[in-house]
């Protein structure tokens, strides 16, 4: 079952390495250019912005170094974000878009455990998001390394880690409220809001105390507070984000056993 | 023997909506049972509480003995379903070989024969297939992994006459190995020839079960008659089971209930050189319930 699900997974997964690929190789392809004219890029340059885009953008206080260069293009919003489109993508392919086309009907009639038909849907999703992740960080590793960005290995390691982390997150959402309701639009929407609202809480409400404290139900939260790029694994907090897709896993699996499928 | 589905006032709701209330039905091994009624009598949800697609408001259901929740119960079970969706890139024999492997193995020679008797190309890319074809991958993924009980939503849809007489035949050799079939239809004459007994089901209740036999015999039948020369009506009159009878000179036109024996009698004494009977139609018997069934209803308005 989990080779089936991969296999139909396989030429969106090939798409989207290529895409995220192409927008981390493009990036830092202009990091060079970057590096030599520090004054275009540097603090002045980056003043002008308004203190919100700032903001959203993770405060862009260092645009020139080669850690704070990655960390703002490549790690801090656009990334993160494709990965969790493609993980909501792939989770509703799993069960909720076979529910909705009918395909799955004849799935839960064969002779497997509904709560095993998840987990093994679960397991195609987070195997081929590691494959997108891995495509996608010797990607970004190389090219860091081609282009003298300075970072360590094992720091790019620990942001890709954290990408990988965080799209299984959004991924299992959507699964899970696919699973519970078998409809796209709501697993789609689900996981909009919550990383939309998630993702302004730890940038731009950040400084508003009525909403701050909202980055504790925030995963981006524990995706960025521990600043893996330059100070390597956030182990506590990376824990923090597996245990909570681990809860969601566990809720998929129930909520859809006890489902009425297609109706 | 236990029997092969055994309901108990199994009924289900959609929300509000009635899907199916209170049926209580035994399918016995080796029978071929024909579902009938109209679209949206309750058939599918039927099938699907069998196969634990969707569960119960109230009631219960015994499939080979066993709880359809169970993968091993559902392990013994083909399954048409009512609207069969086939997509995707991959090949239909992909696909087939897939579900064999999630069913414990299928040989592949057994996928082979069953695609020639249909005569399915199984190398097409599922989306490309037409109805028809789509409803022959579906047959043979039902029939593939030779289950006990094949349970069939709507089976001849989209087949053309030679398929529906193949498949047929293959129905009828699956009840010859001793194993059960539940198939549903709107149209009686799609599952008369086969059946051993027949359910009628109308919003959402079981109306009648019938052995399709008893129900033959039962049926009303045109006759006509033709002899050599006049004959007298007088010996035609009252005889048991004969109705609507006209005599005009030499001919005799009525319709029998149940058996025509009497009428044989009578006509033996004269000299009979034409006679037409009419096959009873089944259908006839269906409409008969459905509409009792419609007059029910408005006197007890919802």
């Amino acid at each position: 079952m989990i080779a089936r699900s991969l296999r139909d997974h396989r030429r969106p997964l090939i798409w989207w390495s290529i895409g995220i690929g192409a927008f981390i190789a493009l990036y830092l392809a202009v990091y060079g250019s970057v590096r030599e004219d520090p004054e275009v890029y540097g603090p002045a340059a980056v003043a002008k912005f308004p203190g919100p885009l700032r903001d959203l953008m993770g405060g862009m206080t260092d645009m020139v170094s080669g850690a704070g260069y990655l960390q703002t293009v490549v790690y801090q919003l656009f990334v993160p974000m494709l990965f969790i489109a493609c993980a909501t993508l792939l989770a509703n392919r799993t069960l909720a878009g076979p529910e909705e086309s009918g395909t799955l009907e004849l799935v839960v009639t064969l002779p497997v455990d509904r709560r095993r038909l998840v987990l093994d849907k679960l397991a195609a999703l987070a195997l081929g998001l590691l494959l997108v992740a891995g495509a996608t960080f010797v990607i970004a590793a190389g090219l860091s390394a081609l282009m003298e960005t300075g970072v360590p290995f094992d720091r790019i390691l620990a942001g890709h880690l954290g990408v990988l982390l965080l799209g299984l997150f959004f991924g299992t959402v959507a699964l899970a409220a696919g699973a519970a309701t078998g409809r796209r639009v709501v697993a789609s929407a689900v996981v909009g809001v919550w990383a939309a609202a998630g993702y302004t809480v730890v940038t731009v409400g950040r400084s508003l105390d009525a909403i701050a404290w909202l980055k504790w139900v925030s995963p981006f939260h524990y995706y960025a507070e521990g600043r893996p790029l330059y100070d390597g694994l956030p182990a506590g907090d990376y824990l923090v984000l597996a245990g909570a897709t681990a809860v969601l896993a566990l809720t998929a699996v129930l909520a859809f056993d006890r489902r009425d499928v297609g109706v | 023997m236990t029997a092969v589905v055994q309901a108990e006032a199994l009924t289900k709701y959609y929300g509000r909506r009635r899907g199916l209330e209170e049926l209580t039905l035994d399918i016995q091994p080796g029978e071929i049972f024909g579902y009938l009624g109209p679209n949206g009598a309750g058939k599918t949800t039927t099938l699907r509480l069998l196969l634990d697609v969707i569960r119960p408001t109230r009631g219960s259901v015994r499939v080979l003995g066993g709880a359809p929740r169970e993968p091993a119960t559902r392990a013994r079970i083909g399954y048409l379903p009512g609207d069969l969706v086939l997509e995707g890139r991959d090949r239909a024999i992909d696909y087939l070989r897939f579900l064999g492997r999630m069913r414990g193995g299928v040989p592949a020679s057994r996928i082979e024969a069953l695609a020639e008797r249909f005569d399915a190309d199984l190398t097409v890319p599922m989306r490309k297939l037409s109805k028809g074809n789509k409803q022959k991958v579906g047959l043979i993924q039902a029939f593939m992994h030779e289950p006990e009980f094949v349970i069939l939503d709507e089976p001849t849809m989209g087949l053309d006459p030679l398929v529906q007489q193949e498949f047929l035949a293959l129905v009828r050799e699956v009840r010859a190995s001793g194993r059960t079939v539940l198939m549903s239809s709107h149209v009686l004459a799609e599952v008369q020839s086969v059946s051993d007994r027949v359910g009628i089901v109308r919003a959402g209740r079981l109306v009648a079960v019938e052995n399709v036999a008893a129900l033959r015999e039962k049926a009303v039948r045109r006759v006509e008659l033709h002899f050599a020369s006049p004959v007298p009506p007088a010996a035609f009159e009252n005889l048991p089971g004969v109705r609507d009878l006209r005599v005009e000179g030499a001919s005799v036109r009525c319709t029998i209930d149940g058996r025509p024996d009497a009428l044989v009698k009578a006509a033996a004494r004269f000299t009979v050189v034409h006679l037409v009977s009419a096959e009873p139609d089944l259908e006839e018997i269906f409409l008969t319930y459905y509409s009792e069934g419609e007059h029910d209803d408005r006197q007890k308005p919802a």
